[in-house]
């Protein structure tokens, strides 16, 4: 957050829970970037259209599938398919494990896997860690 | 038979010893007599003598059998009528009285003009072997016992895949005649099976197991185990191929209920995941405002938490309610009254999100007997569920609206949930009722409709749905009255 940076960079968080959606967004705002919620499909196209946001983190079980249809939005736009994607996965087998989920999303062919994953429970350190990777390491627009 | 007989030529004028032979048959050992159309003893060779005694002239039937009168079946007789060597199996007793089994052998002794004069009787004794041949009797019993006993279904297979033996598990399993093809009485098909643990065995000799659902006479279908195996003749030839199924179908309902409880595990897991996570979000929001002195975070952050403890509770109440069987309290309970309160919980929430709620109420519904606050949960669950249906629907050219109504048909209550929200497709239908199914994604807990099920049934009642994707759906509880209704 030094003063000669460029604008903090934007994240929308996309999840049915408002207290996840709040979590989220106060953890990415406390580390230096923006943040938007929506706690739905379409709620979430219209932030991205309005915010145009640098990344966005997105839970996949929210009612409805709106969250894979979402996501297929984005990734058939040439404008906004660049915008990394990082899945929220709750949804997860037996035994807690979210490498099953991970798995099935991977080897989707109908859509292109995301960027990332996060697992539930949420570990801010490595929520922050693969945001930063992904964003180029710093919060800030260059 | 010895009356009717002619009485042949005076025996004692005949060298018998000419007849027979030699003093060999002194030697041979095996006993040896010979009696005449009377059945007396004319001659016995030395060992029947030493086992026996001396009982020349004596009746044959009398010195072998104790008997007074000729044997009824005679194999002496039988020579002396046609000439012909006889043959029969007998038991006879010697001069300690212990029996022996023994084969018998007759033969005619010709004079020499041709006519029978004596008839020479050979006994060999098997009394061995027939101790042996019971031996063998009683351990064929006890195997085909062990066959029959053996809780497997154990058949024998010809190349035809007839089955030519089985044990009775297996008969009672398939009432099943000797003879039919294995793949008709098993799997009910009209020709062989595509792999077959059977033919495999013919093919190679070896053993083979495979796991196969078959169906028994009564229409059920079992899980069965196979092992196949050759029994083979003595020179090493297949002769048939063995066929041992043992039933896991028991084994297989107790794997696939394992498997639901740990999906039911999961499930509890999933949604106390969620619960947490936001319990979390608090806890994180609450620290930020207690490093920044900011009330407002501490406001939202402990909103969070107490949110979150509440649905925390409300989900392990539910649980508990769905683990616990019991029998509700039999109060009066006015269900225009318990509807009513349960309208107000969701005014709030329905006004917000844009719902109609209405009301189609008979008060002259009389109470039901049962415990008001379960009534309550079931009522408010319909609700609840009727109001994010609507709120789901992304039809936004209809008017969401809720519809409660309660009613009465003939003995019984009727509280009625319509709601023109998304409506459900067959496979939601089929899970509805499912514990942690929910199609709410986080929102649910996958806990409402099994609890409204079990109030249902608690309550002598039952709950079904009418639902068309697109258009809605209608709940319908029916509850007794009660007697004095």
């Amino acid at each position: 957050m030094s003063v000669e940076s460029g604008p903090a960079r934007k994240i929308l968080v996309v999840d049915d829970e408002p207290d996840v959606c709040t979590y989220l967004s106060r953890l990415f705002q406390e580390n230096g970037y923006q943040s938007a919620c929506a706690a739905d499909g379409q709620q979430a196209m219209e932030a991205v259209e309005r915010e145009r946001p640098d990344l966005i983190t997105l839970d996949l079980s929210m009612p409805n599938k709106s969250g894979v249809r979402f996501y297929r939005e984005i990734k058939a736009r040439a404008d906004l398919k660049t915008i990394p994607v990082v899945f929220v996965t709750g949804v997860t087998g037996p035994g807690g494990s979210s490498a099953d989920t991970e798995r099935f999303y991977r080897t989707r062919s109908q859509v292109p896997p995301p960027d990332g994953f996060i697992a539930k429970p949420i570990d801010p350190e490595e929520v922050l860690g693969l945001v930063a990777k992904l964003l180029g390491g710093s919060a800030e627009r260059r | 038979m010895a009356e009717s007989r002619q009485p042949g030529p005076d025996a004692a004028t005949l060298d018998l010893r000419a007849l027979t032979g030699s003093r060999l048959l002194d030697d041979v050992p095996c006993y040896i007599s010979i009696q005449d159309r009377q059945f007396r003893i004319l001659e016995m060779n030395r060992k029947l003598l030493e086992d026996f005694g001396d009982h020349h002239s004596e009746h044959c039937y009398r010195v072998y059998k104790g008997g007074r009168e000729p044997c009824v079946e005679c194999p002496v007789a039988r020579t002396f009528d046609d000439g012909q060597e006889h043959t029969s199996g007998e038991t006879i007793f010697d001069r300690r009285g212990l029996p022996h089994a023994v084969i018998v052998k007759t033969s005619p002794l010709r004079d020499p003009s041709g006519e029978i004069v004596a008839v020479m009787e050979l006994f060999a004794d098997i009394t061995v072997q027939k101790e042996l041949e019971h031996r063998l009797h009683d351990s064929l019993a006890r195997f085909r016992n062990l066959f029959d006993v053996v809780p497997c279904f154990v058949s024998v297979h010809d190349r035809d895949f007839r089955v030519v033996e089985a044990n009775d598990r297996f008969k009672e399993s398939f009432r099943h005649r000797l003879g039919g093809y294995c793949y008709e009485i098993y799997k009910q098909r009209h020709e062989v099976c595509p792999t077959c643990p059977v033919a495999d065995t013919y093919a190679d000799g070896r053993s083979h197991a495979a796991e196969e659902i078959v169906i028994d006479s009564a229409g059920r279908q079992l899980h069965v185990m196979v092992y196949t195996a050759p029994v083979r003749d003595s020179q090493g030839r297949i002769t048939d191929v063995i066929h041992v199924g043992a039933d896991i179908t028991e084994m297989r309902a107790l794997q696939e209920e394992l498997a639901s409880l740990g999906r039911l595990v999961g499930g509890i897991a999933h949604s106390i995941k969620n619960v947490l996570e936001g319990l979390r979000g608090g806890v994180y929001v609450v620290n930020l405002g207690l490093r920044d002195n900011s009330q407002a975070d501490i406001r939202t952050g402990w909103e969070m938490v107490q949110r979150n403890v509440e649905r925390l509770s409300a989900m392990i109440m539910d649980m508990l309610y769905c683990a616990k069987p019991r029998a509700p309290r039999q109060v009066p309970v006015s269900l225009p009254e318990v509807t009513r309160a349960a309208l107000q919980l969701y005014a709030t929430r329905a006004k917000d999100l844009g719902v109609t709620l209405e009301a189609d109420i008979d008060d002259s519904v009389p109470s039901v007997p049962g415990e008001p606050r379960d009534i309550h949960s079931l009522i408010s669950n319909l609700l609840g569920n009727a109001v994010d249906a609507c709120c789901a629907d992304e039809d936004k050219r209809k008017k969401p609206r809720v519809l409660v109504r309660i009613g009465r048909e003939d003995q019984q209550a009727v509280i009625q949930v319509t709601d023109n929200g998304t409506g459900m497709d067959e496979e939601t239908r089929g899970k509805l009722f499912n514990m942690f199914f929910s199609t709410k994604g986080a929102a649910g807990t996958g806990l409402g409709l099994v609890v409204a099920r079990k109030v249902a049934a608690e309550h002598g009642g039952a709950i079904s749905v009418e639902s068309t994707p697109g258009e809605g759906s209608t709940f319908t509880v029916k509850l007794p009255l009660g007697g004095s209704a």
